[in-house]
């Protein structure tokens, strides 16, 4: 009796070449972007939307190209934030989907853009029998598609904000197996050390390299008269960094006129890129260059 | 997967006409001998649909949609913009009745492709150009599921 190995294929399906079509079809368009960089924690609230979007703006300061994807699915925040609104129109060609153009020239491809109103959410149509396995299934082939049909083009970097936790760090690592590496964020809190340290030993052992540690909203800065202030009575971050031998890029001081920036397009960065807190991301990002650029020397 | 005929010692290929929109998670699918014309039936329980459809890849080869962008999303998001839904694949001269589309949506998204061809087949050669809720019973029935 035959084998599976003499039978040429799987019976007109030709499954394994789907699976290899769409692979090269992503490849085609991650070639096409030189550093990917994600940004996660997994603690949510933390700030790595609005780190993301002012990063990204950091970048294009410098002279990048950038872009964005937004990989928090159920939540998702990037549109907002970077002046893409949700009823723009979807732009769909045989080539690809053209991603949104953000503040700065950022592009973003978000799930925002392909809800038909602000307040849709995402449900896949198994709708209220759809188990935990379908939902999580349906959430990495969208990934997929995120990342393969959207016409990026030729990116110095694309930005990867996750969703809060580190589940979807496995997707990630699987699709674009090339990432730079992962910037893990916390907050001055022990709870969120606590998940954040668990986090950086998840992504050790998949083999996920971590850029480094940023703590966000570290202390708080007065706009008025620049004076830090302690925000959280807090579990020392330093001490996390030397506990788990990875760098801390930096720590960044709360200022509210982040916040209030939210939906407005214009970035903090924009605006204040000269404020204490604007400076701490520049270093940050700085940081990141350096880091990026050693790995590839 | 694959499937041998142990009379004939060969592979039995997948039927692209045989699968029907079935709109719980359970799925059949067909082969056949392409020697001695046998056909068995592959069943599948709702978990097992489901990881196969972790692939994103579709039963009976690629359809059109597979070559859309976000054809997944699109095909599968309860909600999702107009555009996206639009750019599907063509189907022609076929009107679907809101009933038909909804039914055709239910089925797991690596078989709808094959599960469309197999209404569409029918539809042409009944020469029927709008498909509703009572031809695809009709179909179902025809398959023999
Ligand atoms: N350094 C900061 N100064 C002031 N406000 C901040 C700062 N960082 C984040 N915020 C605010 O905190 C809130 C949460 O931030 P954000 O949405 O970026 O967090 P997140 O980690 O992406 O959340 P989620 O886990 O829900 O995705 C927002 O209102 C944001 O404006
Ligand atoms: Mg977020
Ligand atoms: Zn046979």
């Amino acid at each position: 009796m035959k084998t599976y190995e003499d039978l040429p294929s799987d019976g007109g399906s030709n499954i394994m070449d789907q699976v290899i079509d769409q692979r090269e079809q992503l490849r085609r368009r991650l070639d096409q972007i030189k550093h990917k960089v994600c940004l996660m924690s997994g603690k949510g609230g933390v700030g790595k939307s609005s780190l993301t979007a002012n990063m990204a703006a950091c970048l294009v300061l410098r002279g990048h190209k950038v872009g964005i994807l937004d990989a928090d699915l159920n939540g998702p925040s990037i549109g907002k934030l970077l002046g893409v609104s949700n009823q723009e129109k979807l732009e769909i060609t045989p080539e690809g989907v053209e991603p949104g153009q953000g503040s700065m020239g950022i592009k973003i491809m978000s799930m925002d853009m392909l809800l038909p109103s602000a307040d849709s959410p995402v449900i896949w149509t198994e709708g209220k029998d759809a188990t935990a396995v379908w939902v999580s299934t349906m959430e990495s082939t969208a990934l997929q598609e995120l990342l393969k049909d959207t016409i990026w083009g030729e990116l110095d970097y694309l930005l990867i904000d996750m969703p809060p936790g580190s589940d979807r760090i496995d997707n990630i690592r699987d699709l674009i197996p090339e990432l730079d590496g992962v910037v893990e964020i916390t907050i001055p809190s022990p709870i969120s050390q606590h998940i954040v340290s668990k986090s950086i030993t998840k992504n050790s052992q998949l083999g996920v390299s971590i850029i480094g540690l940023v703590e966000n909203m570290a202390t708080y800065v007065c706009p008025h008269c620049n004076q830090e202030g302690q925000l959280f009575e807090g579990e020392d971050v330093e001490k996390l960094s030397k506990d788990k031998q990875i760098p801390l890029l930096g720590r960044i001081p709360f200022d509210t006129r982040m916040s209030r920036q939210t939906g407005t397009g214009k970035l903090f960065i924009e605006e204040y890129g000269d404020s204490v807190t604007g400076q701490a991301i520049a270093q940050v990002v700085d940081n990141i260059l350096k880091f990026i650029q050693n790995k590839s020397n | 997967m694959k499937f041998l005929c142990i009379p004939c010692d060969e592979q039995m290929a997948t039927q692209v006409d045989g699968i029907m929109p079935e709109e719980k998670n359970n799925l059949v699918l067909k082969f056949k001998c392409k020697k001695c014309g046998h056909m068995i039936a592959m069943l599948t329980n709702k978990f097992e649909t489901e990881f196969v459809s972790k692939l994103g890849v579709e039963a009976g080869g690629p359809s059109d949609m597979a070559k859309t962008p976000f054809g997944m999303m699109g095909s599968t998001l309860a909600e999702g913009k107009e555009e996206l839904k639009k750019a599907g694949p063509d189907e022609g001269d076929f009107e679907w009745t809101q009933e038909a589309k909804d039914r055709i949506q239910r089925v797991p998204f690596f078989v709808r492709g094959m599960a469309k061809k197999t209404v569409l087949n029918f539809a042409k050669e009944r020469g029927i150009k709008v498909i509703d809720g009572a031809l695809m019973d009709e179909v179902r029935e025809k398959v023999g599921m």
